[in-house]
């Protein structure tokens, strides 16, 4: 699997942690200590069951010579 | 149970392209004294691997606010003391904070222009070899060998009065300086044992002055711009400092190691030697700077700046005049300064904002492109996939 920066993790977990809080149902078996949307969704994460990943662009080519 | 050193070479061959050549060399040079086991060995390759790719900045990561804090903090805690003497005897060099914004200026002069001159392995142990090329190098004007100068109204001529001291410290003969004098237009020299008169022709009270001033101004010897010269011994080799710098001109004097050689003015670098030299200068300036002060930043954070500075050829100042102030947005640069005129002016031009930067973004309100507001998430489609076939 790819390795996600922390700031690609960041963001899946948060965008995941939104569709729990907004009654998505956990793909994982939710146990007691994990109960807010930002945990569920870090294991989740962890797990690799996420269905989110991320787009990574190229840096665009800049045109030289500019003002 | 120790592994042969054949084998540990073979095994470390295998990550020489995920980590950085200097610490495989280093590796390679350890491995070589120890002995380890297989289980040592892998536990090493592993930890090397796991804090290099800590060390790594991550895509997103904000460098250039790290950088700017990591070199503004330090210097906020630095002592306001702008001379100081730097370890060679009675020479004055800026440093600290006022150093530091010299840097960052791109300043035309350093206000302390100094030279480090290095010599070639032969010479570099001789001191008198070293004492004749720190002769060449400072230079001498007849106002540095005179006690005083004397103008005569009446017989219209200026005389120069000679210290002998000097002449003979500094090993100039009085044909020297005459012989130096002769071609100034219209005069007349004359000379006995320690004085020396210039006889004007038309007399006149401003003619004797500009007369004047023309001979005390007059160069014997050395190079231009290098006032005084100060020998040192480091370890076993003789080192030159000087006061006042001119790298074209001391390059091109014999017995001058050129590869050490430096001055701390970053343009004359910049001309003699070009950008990249002007790049290396401005970082090994700026850390000296610092590390004297016993401030660390990270030399990650200065190339950063020194890159910044010298991306286009030539060298910028960071700010109004240099790299703030040409920045492409239009928007960037008037959150920056004089906000009025920059965006006047765009509107004549009629320049188009790109919002690629991140200053425009938070000014427009959208999300920038940094950290976590570059990610784009996407579904993954295989998980479906997955979970249909199942």
């Amino acid at each position: 699997m790819l390795k996600l920066t922390k700031f690609e993790k960041a963001r899946i977990i948060g965008a995941r942690a939104l569709q729990l809080s907004m009654g998505a149902p956990p793909l994982i078996k939710v146990t007691g200590d994990e109960v807010t949307p930002i945990h569920i969704a870090i294991k989740e994460l962890e797990m690799g069951v996420i269905p989110i990943t991320v787009k990574r662009k190229m840096p665009e080519k800049m045109e030289l010579g500019g003002e | 149970m120790f592994l042969e050193p054949d084998e540990v070479k073979k095994r470390i061959e295998k990550i020489r392209e995920e980590i950085p050549r200097s610490v495989f060399s280093e590796l390679e040079e350890e491995l070589s004294k120890v002995e380890v086991t297989e289980e040592e060995l892998n536990k090493i390759i592993e930890e090397i691997k796991r804090r290099y790719d800590y060390s790594l900045v991550e895509p997103g990561e904000a460098v250039g606010i790290v950088a700017a804090q990591s070199m503004g903090e330090p210097s906020t805690q630095m002592t306001m003391r702008t001379f100081h003497y730097a370890g060679v005897a009675e020479l004055n060099v800026t440093l600290g904070l006022p150093r530091i914004i010299e840097i960052v200026d791109a300043r035309r002069v350093p206000s302390t222009p100094t030279m480090t001159i290095y010599l070639k392995e032969d010479i570099a142990e001789d001191r008198e070899k070293a004492k004749g090329i720190a002769k060449k190098i400072e230079s001498v004007t007849v106002d540095d060998v005179i006690k005083r100068a004397e103008m005569d109204l009446i017989d219209s001529k200026v005389t120069l009065i000679l210290d002998e001291y000097e002449l003979k410290r500094r090993e100039i003969t009085l044909e020297e300086i005459v012989e130096k004098l002769t071609p100034i237009k219209g005069v007349e020299v004359e000379y006995n044992e320690n004085q020396i008169s210039l006889k004007v022709p038309n007399p006149s009270m401003k003619e004797l002055r500009k007369v004047a001033t023309r001979a005390r101004g007059q160069y014997l010897r050395g190079i231009k711009d290098i006032q005084r010269v100060v020998m040192r011994k480091e370890g076993k080799e003789y080192v030159i400092y000087t006061e006042g710098s001119n790298l074209k001109e001391v390059l091109k004097i014999d017995g001058v190691d050129i590869t050490r050689t430096k001055t701390n003015d970053i343009l004359e670098i910049h001309k003699v030697l070009g950008v990249e030299a002007a790049r290396n200068a401005i970082i090994n300036e700026a850390l000296d700077t610092l590390e004297e002060q016993g401030l660390m930043v990270d030399i990650r954070h200065l190339m950063l700046i020194a890159d910044m500075m010298t991306v286009d050829g030539e060298v910028k100042a960071i700010g109004r005049h240099g790299v703030s102030g040409e920045k492409a947005s239009v928007l960037a640069r008037a959150a920056f300064e004089i906000t009025v005129d920059h965006l006047l002016k765009a509107g004549i031009k009629g320049e188009v904002e790109e919002l690629r930067g991140i200053v425009e973004n938070v000014i427009v309100g959208r999300p920038v492109r940094l950290g976590t507001g570059m990610v784009e998430l996407k579904m993954r489609r295989e998980l479906e996939e997955k979970r249909e076939e199942a």
